[in-house]
């Protein structure tokens, strides 16, 4: 390459790059630096004393700044193996019946279940907290016509996360059934017919065939998926505020709390930095694991 | 009322020598007050636009739960409310973060001479007065008349053993009913019901800066929420409330299926738009008292509101001077301010001294309010500290804990006093 292409190469790629500079790199990088320091939110970076890791010791400690913060944490994992592990199944069930063409109104299932998608979470957010009333709720209303007795939803910590689950299941899933249709329709067809002849049943060609080959889809459904779920805020923020006793608060909620609510800034980018590290890891843990079985297969 | 009127006279007479000069100002006014109360607010400013050309005033509302995170993450800048109306357990920690500027000499003193000296000092950090008081709330027993009629509960509790026994037989499990209606999911609404029955028995949460929640009469209180619990007169699982303080905790006394409930007097409006004719069924009552309690008391807190530290200065100038008159004699109805019409319309007790005068013959007849009215005079207020918000969120979750019976009522004492001390020694350093 020569000098004028180096140029020409740098100055088309500049302005892109410069603006994730700005916008993305940036930002991170001065978390992470103030995830050092000891820093109110509404006063000025130049504010902020160096305290070293003791922001981080404090998150591992056994003060109520540790035991809230691991509580958080523990909440998002959960809340994200469970959204994941039902979305993903569902995706692809879902995702086989909008693309059979054995019965018609595959178009119409997959707008009906895209539509749940395009709802604003606000909206989602009043919808399900009613639907999820104890007493007067039509979720236990219906139940009760089973003879289920009332469950209580979000009224107590124990089902309280779960239902935060359902309700991000149900709005995703459909997103997520078009990432699979798009993968099932890459499948050569020749495929299932050389099953046909071989003497293969549905079940085997699914195992066989199908599966394998949305290998990429669902790696890429699955990194979305952690992602999304990992970033879980407005169900949280709009109906639980993070209760009861503390079991739906998640890592942004919590963090939005410490860093905004108390201004203690160097503790809440201590959490985001510590959140993103996770998230990091688990996201090479998917690659790792996916692309390794890809390869022995 | 000649004197007080003299003093605010002098007061928009000061800020109107100062502003000599200067332009008009465009400022804000954040507030979580709902649709109907923003009109009301709406109303005033268009009238003192209409005396003040050049001032124009908008108003921006959030919900409850918002208002800090808005004050927070907006306020700093200049591009931040002008105004905003306040809790005043934040107040501390906005002064430290220079958040709020301190009200100009003129608006002190006319706050000093007009402002009974609890809630001024609430206003109050370091000697200085950082905001003009406005509503002042008190919790009281709220119960269903109807439903202690069918109880056959002649009337309301005064102590905690006729409080248990009224709540005993109020809860009927086969109908869904409990007797008293705890609150969770919203620190407010689980701190101050906590901390009424506390200063009601005798206790204090915090005092002079240190936490007291190893007493005697904490640990009665502890006690009496784990028997409540324990006994199935009361339900966490019909407790929750959302980041709009409503949620199942009202709906279920709305529908009568909670007999007891303690709340602060400002949700009367949200009662009644809940129960429409239902309302009738409702009374209130002092909290009862505890065993170690000597007469009924209640938290008390204050609202009020404060001035942008960062706006440019002809802003803050014509905030200060928008806010004497709104919270003014000359503002409202018959002597009342335009901010005491505004909190009555909510049902929410004014704290300025013309005010209460102003509005006598309701706060007396009113067989709502009466139950707060009654016990203004002995309550105690809230503590503001460095930290209360943290302070507040941490008891919050440990009485959430006792509800759901994850602890001990011993155990939910000890987290408590030991959390609470942490918390407000790294704050106050």
């Amino acid at each position: 390459m020569t000098g004028r292409q180096t140029r020409s190469t740098i100055g088309m790629l500049a302005p892109a790059t410069g603006l994730i500079a700005i916008f993305v790199l940036v930002p991170m990088v001065l978390t992470i630096g103030l995830s050092f320091t000891q820093w109110s939110t509404q006063t000025g970076f130049e504010t902020a004393s160096f305290v070293g890791l003791a922001n981080f010791a404090d998150l591992l400690g056994p003060t109520s700044i540790g035991r809230d913060f691991r509580a958080a944490f523990g909440n998002t994992a959960i809340y994200t193996a469970l959204s994941v592990a039902l979305i993903l199944p569902l995706s692809v069930m879902l995702g086989l019946l909008v693309h059979q063409t054995f019965a018609s109104g595959g178009i119409l299932l997959r707008t009906v279940l895209f539509s749940s998608y395009m709802v604003p979470m606000i909206a989602v957010a009043l919808v399900w907290s009613k639907l999820y009333s104890p007493t007067e709720g039509p979720i236990n209303q219906m139940l009760g016509w089973v003879g289920v007795p009332p469950q209580t939803w979000l009224s107590s910590p124990r089902t309280a996360l779960v239902s935060i689950v359902i309700l991000n299941v149900w709005q995703q899933v459909g997103y997520f059934t078009v990432l699979a249709v798009a993968g099932l329709t890459q499948i050569p067809r020749s495929l299932y017919e050389a099953a046909l002849v071989d003497g293969a049943s549905a079940w085997m060609q699914f195992w066989r065939i199908t599966l394998p080959l949305l290998r990429n889809t669902l790696l890429f459904s699955a990194v979305i998926a952690v992602i999304n779920a990992v970033q879980v805020f407005e169900p949280v923020a709009l109906i639980t505020q993070g209760g009861p006793v503390n079991s739906t608060n998640v890592m942004t909620y919590h963090i939005r709390r410490v860093g905004i609510e108390r201004a203690q800034g160097g503790l809440g980018s201590a959490m985001a930095v510590t959140l993103m590290l996770s998230l990091i890891v688990v996201i090479v843990l998917l690659f790792t694991l996916l692309r390794d079985r890809g390869e022995q297969r | 009322m000649k004197a007080c009127k003299g003093w605010h006279l002098a007061t928009i007479g000061a800020l109107m020598a100062t502003s000599v000069g200067t332009q008009a100002a465009e400022i804000s006014f954040l507030t979580h007050w709902g649709p109907d109360t923003v009109a009301l607010l709406d109303a005033a400013i268009d009238k003192y636009e209409a005396a003040n050309a050049g001032d124009t005033i908008t108003v921006r509302a959030v919900p409850f739960g918002d208002l800090l995170t808005t004050l927070r993450t907006s306020g700093g800048g200049a591009g931040g409310a002008t105004i905003a109306g306040i809790y005043d357990a934040w107040l501390p920690d906005l002064v430290r973060d220079s958040l709020v500027s301190a009200a100009p000499e003129a608006v002190a003193s006319d706050t000093t001479a007009n402002w009974p000296t609890g809630v001024v000092s609430a206003a109050s950090v370091g000697g200085s007065l950082y905001g003009i008081p406005n509503e002042i709330d008190v919790y009281a027993l709220n119960y269903n008349k109807r439903l202690f009629e069918e109880a056959g509960i002649a009337e309301a509790p005064k102590t905690w053993d006729e409080f248990l026994a009224a709540a005993e037989k109020l809860t009927d499990a086969s109908k869904g009913q409990q007797g008293f209606g705890l609150i969770n999911s919203w620190a407010a609404g689980v701190l101050h019901p906590f901390a009424s029955l506390l200063v009601s028995n005798g206790g204090d949460l915090i005092v002079d800066g240190k936490p007291v929640l190893d007493s005697q009469a904490a640990k009665e209180t502890f006690e009496l929420y784990e028997k409540l619990v324990t006994s199935g007169f009361s339900d966490p699982a019909m407790a929750t409330a959302d980041a709009n303080t409503t949620g199942p905790f009202l709906d279920n006394f709305v529908s009568g299926k909670t007999g007891m409930i303690i709340m602060a007097n400002w949700w009367e409006s949200a009662l009644k738009a809940g129960m429409g004719d239902a309302f009738a069924d409702i009374a209130t009552a002092p909290i009862p008292v505890g065993p170690s309690g000597d007469t009924a008391r209640s938290i008390s807190y204050s609202w009020m509101t404060v001035v942008n530290a960062q706006a440019a200065p002809e802003e803050q100038e014509a905030a200060w001077k928008f806010l004497s008159w709104l919270n003014g004699p000359d503002s409202g109805e018959n002597g009342a301010s335009a901010m005491g019409d505004i909190l009555m319309s909510m049902g929410i007790l004014p704290s300025r001294t013309s005010d209460v005068a102003a509005f006598g013959d309701r706060l007396s007849s009113d067989p709502f309010l009466l139950g707060y009215t009654e016990t203004l005079s002995d309550a105690k207020p809230f503590p503001v500290v460095l930290g209360g918000q943290e302070f507040s969120e941490s008891l919050q979750q440990t009485l959430e804990a006792l509800q759901f019976g994850q602890v001990t009522a011993a155990d939910a004492q000890a987290n408590a006093q030991a959390d609470a001390t942490e918390i407000l020694e790294r704050n106050a350093k």
